[in-house]
């Protein structure tokens, strides 16, 4: 069991994940701060709820699953404010690489989180059902999913 | 178009470089500040509040109901059309019950939960509960949105028989709207859906704070949740009136699973602090103040007296 709920446990959490989780938050959101509040909501409410850990990847697991819910909530939150997204897709005409992010941020959480996952940080499909708490088969289907409707998104085949 | 763009699109967002700093040192000063409250609860001097313990809940009458904006109304005003027939359909229940506390009344309006109840809800497949509850001041000067301080006020679920931490708006994924109109102030929560626990004790919680926590609710051995006795601030205890057949065991199994937190987490109730070995002699003294609490080591385990922070 790792324990936390300790300063000492979460800066090391923060030094350790903190980047990829915030890279993980801005896939899922526009605005760069609305990302790191998530981030800091998730660190500072193992504070307030400490938690023991079975092991290394159970807390990996947890960091990432509980990002993904902030990014959600605020995402909900911020939804009536914004344009509908794949408007957004159709207005931007930056460079290619800003365009997909921003298709993949228009994609539901279930499939712009997998290809994040495996696209950015280089997970295997096993891998991601681990941390996400999924069988590889639907990881597998979601990624497919995700690349189908980034296709319908951009109008183009995806390399 | 390839994924190796996507990856440079990622590393070129505007990160700021400082922000592992940021966040270590916003977790320090918040770690800092829990220390604070427990020391002050240690040794520090607990005010007796009898008076303000006596919060009792009433139904509102007729007169004040219609004072207010309906459930279906604040849903209309936030431009929710399809919330506002769900809370106007015979699935929605109506509370109208009420507590003063401190200078405010609280009112629980009313609820409905089930799936495709809200325009804005983008998981259509997953139902959601929404509640209304309507804050206003008891000396009749107006609340106004944009001068109030919504941030420092929480409306949550809570479920008897798991632990206040692990059940809320955080872990419930709630989002919550204020609207504001003649000086009352609306909630509109939503949340997923609450209805699976509902061969359980449910309560809908209004306090001034922010993370449900140990400082600020018990759990008793039979599952029961209340407020802490020392807490101070505006607080009130709703219990939902739900239907015990909605209850869903294996929703909610699913939802602690998915959680990532240990199950042990959600129904126990951990020690505040690990045990180091030592005893401890707890002296009241009654003072104008209130009762002053000492704890000193028991006499010949230490030489010196020995804070508790």
């Amino acid at each position: 069991m790792v324990p936390t709920g300790t300063e000492e446990t979460i800066c090391r959490l923060v030094r350790e994940y903190s980047d990829m989780l915030l890279r993980l938050a801005c896939a899922r959101l526009s605005c760069v701060s609305d990302a790191e509040d998530a981030v800091q909501e998730v660190f500072l409410r193992l504070l307030t709820a400490p938690v023991s850990f079975r092991d290394a990847g159970h807390e990996k697991a947890w960091l990432i699953r509980t990002t993904l819910h902030r990014a959600s909530d605020i995402r909900r939150r911020a939804a009536k404010r914004e344009l509908p997204l794949e408007e957004a897709v159709q207005m931007a005409a930056p460079e290619p690489g800003v365009e997909l992010l921003q298709a993949v941020r228009a994609l539901p959480e279930q499939y712009g989180a997998v290809i994040h996952l495996h696209y950015y940080e280089g997970y295997s499909i096993k891998e991601i059902g681990k941390l996400l708490g999924l069988p590889a088969a639907t990881v597998g289907t979601r990624l497919a999913r995700g690349r189908e409707r980034l296709r319908a998104l951009l109008k183009e085949e995806i390399t | 178009m390839n994924w190796n763009d996507y990856k440079k699109a990622v590393d070129a967002l505007p990160l700021s470089d400082d922000f592992q700093e940021r966040t270590q040192e916003l977790v320090r000063r918040q770690a800092q500040k829990e220390k604070e409250r427990i020391a002050m609860k240690k040794k520090g001097f607990v005010r007796v509040m009898a008076a303000a313990a006596a919060v009792a809940l009433f139904t509102v009458s007729a007169y004040a109901a219609s004072r207010w904006l309906s459930p279906s109304q604040v849903a209309q005003m936030h431009g929710d059309p399809t919330l506002a027939r769900a809370f106007e359909s015979g699935d929605a229940i109506k509370v109208n019950q009420s507590v003063e506390t401190e200078n405010f009344c609280v009112t629980l309006a009313g609820l409905v939960s089930g799936e495709n109840l809200s325009r804005w809800n983008s998981q259509a497949d997953k139902a959601h509960t929404y509640a209304v509850m309507i804050l206003e001041s008891l000396d009749q000067s107006p609340l106004e949105r944009d001068n109030f301080p919504l941030d420092e006020y929480t409306f949550t679920p809570l479920v008897a028989g798991y632990t206040p931490w692990s059940v809320n708006n955080w872990t419930l994924h709630a989002g919550v709207s204020n609207m504001e109109q003649d000086g009352i102030i609306y909630y509109l929560l939503d949340v997923q859906s609450i209805e699976m626990f509902a061969d359980h004790t449910v309560y809908l919680a209004f306090y001034q704070g922010t993370v449900p926590s140990r400082d600020t609710f018990t759990m008793a051995e039979d599952g029961t949740i209340s407020f802490a006795e020392d807490f101070e601030g505006p607080h009130a205890l709703f219990t939902l009136p739900l239907d015990q057949s909605k209850a869903d065991p294996a929703a909610v199994e699913r939802f602690i699973e998915e959680s990532g937190f240990d199950k042990e987490w959600f129904t126990t109730v951990q020690p505040d602090e690990p045990d180091d070995g030592m005893e401890y002699d707890v002296q009241e003294t009654e003072t104008e103040d209130g009762i002053h609490i000492e704890i000193l080591p028991k006499s010949g385990e230490e030489t010196s007296g020995k804070e508790l922070n």
